[in-house]
């Protein structure tokens, strides 16, 4: 049962996804080289680059998740937020990495780390970031979906047609437009996002009420769903590999250093940082929020990650439903255009560019990127879509995510700050933060050593990763003969 | 509410923050694309064959 109406509610979102569609494709005509089409010409400022930022860090996945965390965790679930907030704020006021890196004028990171590490170390993070980030947005489209069937109460037949006709629209203006369509979008989405987040969220808070959340979560969790280190569930582990985590995504993940790269100056670059920070406690919290009026509301379900979806499908009223759906598809489109665009650069830019002799010309570069980000497109919809994913669906983001934010934030760090950092210590970091990892979720199927994996947890395993990807940089770098050590560029 | 506060006012400040930024980044973010793409208007140039 729903309170969609689908005369009202579907013109809404119809003339939301046909207003996209113009926005996304009036800016191509400014596509003139890959400079454009990968990071606007490098001339995005600070408000356009706040709302993108915002707007592609805000997916339906992430609302689903966080939902969920407000309905397993209470209050406390909306720690990582306030972690990433902190993160967010002190990169953006310090400028640590992000300054050397904007200030290097590159398109990526992996482009960076070939100018201290060689080109080999360039191709191998290009690699890992590509496998990392591909596998982590495989799941995104289906998960949106779900949203989407379940709110508008649509026969699930229709979920994998409904999503390929969305990707194909969002991939159509993402392979004209580039950069430049993705920042216009995204400035449309994060307005239509935030009028249905914000109308939401009062609406619940004035019909359920806070003292019933409150309540549910006292009831439920006692003061491990307000305090993380007493949740039974959470604990300082999970808070520090929480922190770990989220930094390690502030200075590495793509999708967030593009908008640094595509900032006019290193200035606007640390300026959108410092003022997004707050939306990431947001970003948790009010999501949060509708989990635990779904707790309220529903109490126990079998599947905690559609209790939010369940609960808004009757508790929003027609009309505001129209912009619930749109401020939906707007944040999951939005999420899609920018990820695929960015997966795009490094695959372009460090994995085929390097292999050449002879560098692309602006118009063959441009075939290329678009050619990719079809290519991105399909392998989405054959991959996320059309072949479900078996098995633990937040463990899989977690193993795929941490493989790349290990090894890439400490290169990044070792590259920007410590001299004495070479090539050794980077593969023996790619090597180290992709094998612990992966041999935990080996360790978590095998029946021998699946209680050894359960009493480490995935905590403690993230924690190990990050601590011994540094050391593996360390050991790595000081073994290495002197007379081996590269030259550091000037702008390093 | 005096018991949870943290949580009350983080909530709160969630919800105002939010309504107040999203129509000032409304407004500017609107300008900033109007000056961008009269920027790379200027200075465009055709693409290289």
């Amino acid at each position: 049962m729903t309170n969609f109406n689908w005369l009202l509610d579907g013109s809404i979102v119809g003339v939301y996804l046909l207003a996209t569609m113009i926005a996304g494709l009036m800016v191509r005509k400014y596509v003139g080289n890959v400079e454009d089409f990968l990071v606007a010409g490098r001339e995005m400022d600070v408000y356009l680059g706040i709302a993108s930022l915002a707007a592609t860090e805000f997916g339906i996945v992430t609302c689903m998740y966080t939902a969920q965390n407000g309905y397993e965790k209470g209050f406390a679930g909306s720690t990582p937020g306030i972690l990433m907030a902190l993160a967010m704020a002190g990169v953006g006021l310090t400028g640590f990495v992000i300054k050397p890196l904007r200030d290097s004028g590159v398109i990526t990171i992996p482009e960076l780390l070939e100018q201290r590490f060689g080109g080999r170390i360039r191709w191998a993070a290009g690699v890992v970031i590509v496998l990392g980030g591909l596998l982590n947005m495989g799941v995104f489209l289906r998960t949106g979906g779900q949203f989407l069937v379940l709110v508008a109460g649509l026969d699930v037949r229709y979920l994998e047609i409904m999503m390929t006709v969305l990707l194909i629209g969002v991939s159509v203006y993402t392979i004209l437009g580039g950069m430049l369509s993705v920042l216009v979008t995204d400035f449309l989405q994060f307005v239509v996002m935030s009028v249905g987040l914000i109308l939401v969220t009062i609406l619940i808070l004035m019909n359920v009420g806070w003292e019933k959340l409150v309540t549910t979560v006292e009831t439920q969790y006692g003061a491990g769903g307000f305090n993380p280190f007493v949740n039974s569930t959470m604990g300082w582990q999970y808070v520090l590999f929480n922190l770990m985590l989220n930094l390690a995504s502030v200075l590495t993940w793509q999708t967030i250093i593009a908008r640094v790269l595509a900032a006019k100056d290193t200035r606007t670059g640390r300026k959108v940082y410092t003022r997004t920070s707050f939306f990431f406690v947001c970003r948790f919290l009010i999501p949060g929020i509708w989990g635990i009026a779904a707790l309220a509301t529903l109490g126990p379900v079998a599947n905690t990650l559609e209790a939010m979806p369940t609960f808004l499908a009757t508790a929003v009223p027609a009309g505001l439903m129209g912009i619930l759906i749109a401020a939906m598809l707007a944040a999951d489109m939005s999420t899609d255009s920018s990820y695929m665009l960015t997966w795009c650069s490094v695959i372009y830019n460090d994995i085929l560019a390097p292999l050449r002799k002879q560098p692309w010309s602006q118009r063959k570069g441009l075939f290329w990127n678009r050619t990719i980000i079809a290519l991105i497109g399909i392998f989405l919809l054959l991959y996320g879509l059309w072949y479900p994913l078996k098995g633990d669906l937040w463990t899989y983001l977690g193993v795929t995510g941490t493989i790349y934010l290990a090894s890439i934030s400490v290169l990044l760090i070792a590259c920007c700050y410590w001299r004495r950092a070479n090539s050794w210590g980077a593969a023996a970091s790619i090597i180290v933060s992709a094998i612990i990892p992966v041999s935990y979720l080996v360790m978590e199927q095998v029946p021998a050593t699946a209680a050894l994996a359960k009493s480490i947890g995935p905590y403690y395993s993230g924690i190990a990763t990050y601590l011994l990807s540094g050391a593996a940089m360390l050991v790595g770098s000081l073994i290495k003969p002197a007379s081996h050590v590269e030259r550091i560029p000037a702008n390093v | 509410m005096s018991k949870h506060w943290f949580w009350w006012a983080l909530s709160m400040a969630c919800v105002i923050w939010y309504s107040t930024i999203a129509i000032y980044v409304a407004i500017k973010g609107a300008s900033d694309i109007r000056n961008m793409l009269a920027r790379l208007g200027k200075d465009r140039k055709p693409e290289e064959s």
